[in-house]
């Protein structure tokens, strides 16, 4: 980390022009424009069911939306222009929609970016942890947002394999504050930084285990800190679930994580993590409570 | 003389700021403002407020209610706060706009009849207009989902106050059983019979009608707002 500006002061979030106080805990609702993804695949594939779930989690209490055409895993090839045909007639579709919805573009391909940024996307979420360096220079271009993610060095749609680190949460911390100075040299709007330590990328389930555990080390940055747990292997390999058993385990990493200074959480389940993320907000004491009478009346 | 009397709720959801986001009973509280507003067109010399505290004693005139004991998020100034009911008549006077002079007078939850209404018979003689709040609830008894789950005499117990009250029947109250008002957390016995002695002290004008602006229990507490009329010369 020699070499890296120190811990900045927190301030909102700020996605091109939409601006969100350090206070306030977003949820950031998961759309995926794919057959295959891992949870419910095809869910969204069509595209009326996709704006569907838009209008859903919209309803949820959702803060913003992230649009993938990848998934994660390895399968069979996604290319660039299939990647686009994907999300970004979506995404224009949304941005008419819902003009001040946050878009999130979820792409580590800088060509898929600049066609997600052209319909209204404000937020590139490169969870592939910079495999394409031009993705910066697209969001600095369009005065988006850019997530800063930790992939172990993986490339693009690939499993750990055997993976180890001396210290996960400084390896961690090491790549997204590199990318993070990267972008900010690059002109990417500070604001509009995100961070994220990406769980299971690049990590056994140990790893997502300790960085979960020692979040507020990142959180300590003042950078705002995504948290992209949703439903992932690690819950279940601790819980001993599959994959449709994973919401309780989801929701307790969600809590954690907010307690311990995140700010953004990528959820399939929109309105559980709202109401999670509420709970915690009140525990800090930044959101007044719905209706309170126990022993008061 | 007493210019004017009433009484008001005690329930710390009577402070806005202990419910959250929901406006609690906002009836209950529209109702107390309505209540402390006739008392202060009353144009009394010093307001006199009477609630339930440890023991029989005035408080700095000053002190407010500490929202922290109740929700310790609100945080505190760190002063010591006022027991529940005379910080909530403190809330209501404040929140009327009245600067003119207070009196914060705590009674003893178990102070004795008598020893309320010889207190209550000092109070009209403290200046030439007085205006009294008298602050407290009936019973928190009145069903299986009150803060004190049900007991059969609770409404029995409350309709009796309500009465005295209408009927401006300072002896009823005056005769309230202290041992059954604990019985039923009836917080507000002892501040009504320093209210029953002195609305009943000598030179008092006969019975003018007294208003009842709220009586319910929708929590299962007893609440009563209440104007009562000008005694004495």
């Amino acid at each position: 980390m020699s070499g890296l500006p120190g811990p900045r002061e927190p301030g909102p979030l700020v996605l091109r022009g939409r601006s969100f106080p350090p206070g306030r805990l977003l949820v950031m609702a998961i759309v995926n424009r794919t057959p295959d993804s891992f949870y419910r695949p095809g869910l969204t594939w069509d595209e009326g069911a996709a704006l569907e779930r838009v209008h859903q989690v919209v309803a949820e209490g959702a803060d913003m939306l992230d649009v993938g055409g990848v998934p994660a895993k390895p399968g069979a090839e996604v290319t660039a222009l299939e990647e686009m045909r994907r999300v970004v007639p979506f995404i224009a579709a949304v941005r008419a929609a819902y003009p001040d919805l946050v878009i999130s573009a979820d792409t580590w391909r800088h060509e898929v970016g600049r066609a997600a940024c052209e319909a209204g996307a404000d937020l590139l979420n490169d969870t592939w942890g910079g495999w394409d360096p031009e993705l910066t220079e697209v969001a600095a271009e369009f005065g988006a947002g850019l997530v800063c993610s930790h992939a172990g060095g993986l490339p693009p749609r690939t499993r750990p394999f055997r993976v180890s680190y001396p210290d996960v949460v400084a390896d961690v911390l090491d790549r997204v504050l590199g990318l993070a100075d990267r972008a900010v040299r690059t002109g990417v709007d500070p604001a509009g930084i995100i961070i994220d330590p990406a769980h299971d990328f690049g990590k056994n389930s140990w790893h997502s285990l300790e960085i979960t555990r020692r979040l507020g080390e990142l959180t300590a940055t003042g950078w705002p800190v995504l948290m992209s747990a949703s439903r992932k292997d690690f819950v279940g390999e601790t819980l001993g679930t599959g994959v449709d058993d994973r919401l309780s385990g989801t929701l307790a990493v969600t809590a954690v994580g907010a307690w311990l200074g995140a700010r953004i959480f990528r959820a399939h389940d929109v309105a559980q993590t709202r109401q999670a993320l509420d709970m915690v907000a009140a525990i800090r004491g930044d959101l007044v409570p719905a209706r309170m009478v126990r022993g008061l009346a | 003389m007493i210019v004017l009397g009433a009484v008001c709720p005690s329930p710390p959801l009577m402070a806005r700021e202990l419910t959250g986001s929901a406006d609690v009973l906002p009836e209950l509280r529209a109702a107390s403002a309505a209540a402390v507003s006739a008392l202060l067109a009353a144009a009394p010399d010093v307001v006199m407020v009477v609630g339930a505290g440890p023991a029989t004693a005035t408080w700095d005139p000053d002190s407010r209610l500490d929202l922290s004991a109740y929700a310790p998020v609100l945080g505190t100034d760190g002063k010591s706060g006022l027991p529940l009911a005379l910080g909530l008549g403190a809330m209501l006077l404040d929140a009327a706009g009245y600067v003119g002079p207070r009196v914060l007078q705590a009674v003893g939850e178990t102070e004795a009849p008598a020893e309320c209404l010889r207190l209550g018979a000092s109070l009209p003689h403290l200046a030439p207009r007085v205006a009294l709040l008298a602050m407290g609830d009936g019973s928190a008894r009145r069903g299986v989902a009150a803060p004190g789950h049900l007991d059969r005499r609770a409404a029995p117990f409350d309709a009796s106050v309500e009465r005295a009250l209408r009927d401006d029947d300072m002896a009823a109250l005056a005769s309230l059983d202290p041992g059954l008002a604990s019985d039923l957390l009836a917080s507000g016995r002892a501040a009504w019979q320093v209210l029953a002695g002195a609305l009943s002290a000598p030179g008092a004008a006969d019975a003018p009608a007294s208003q009842i602006l709220y009586a319910g229990a929708p929590l299962g507490v007893s609440y009563l707002v209440v104007v009562l009329g000008p005694r004495g010369r």
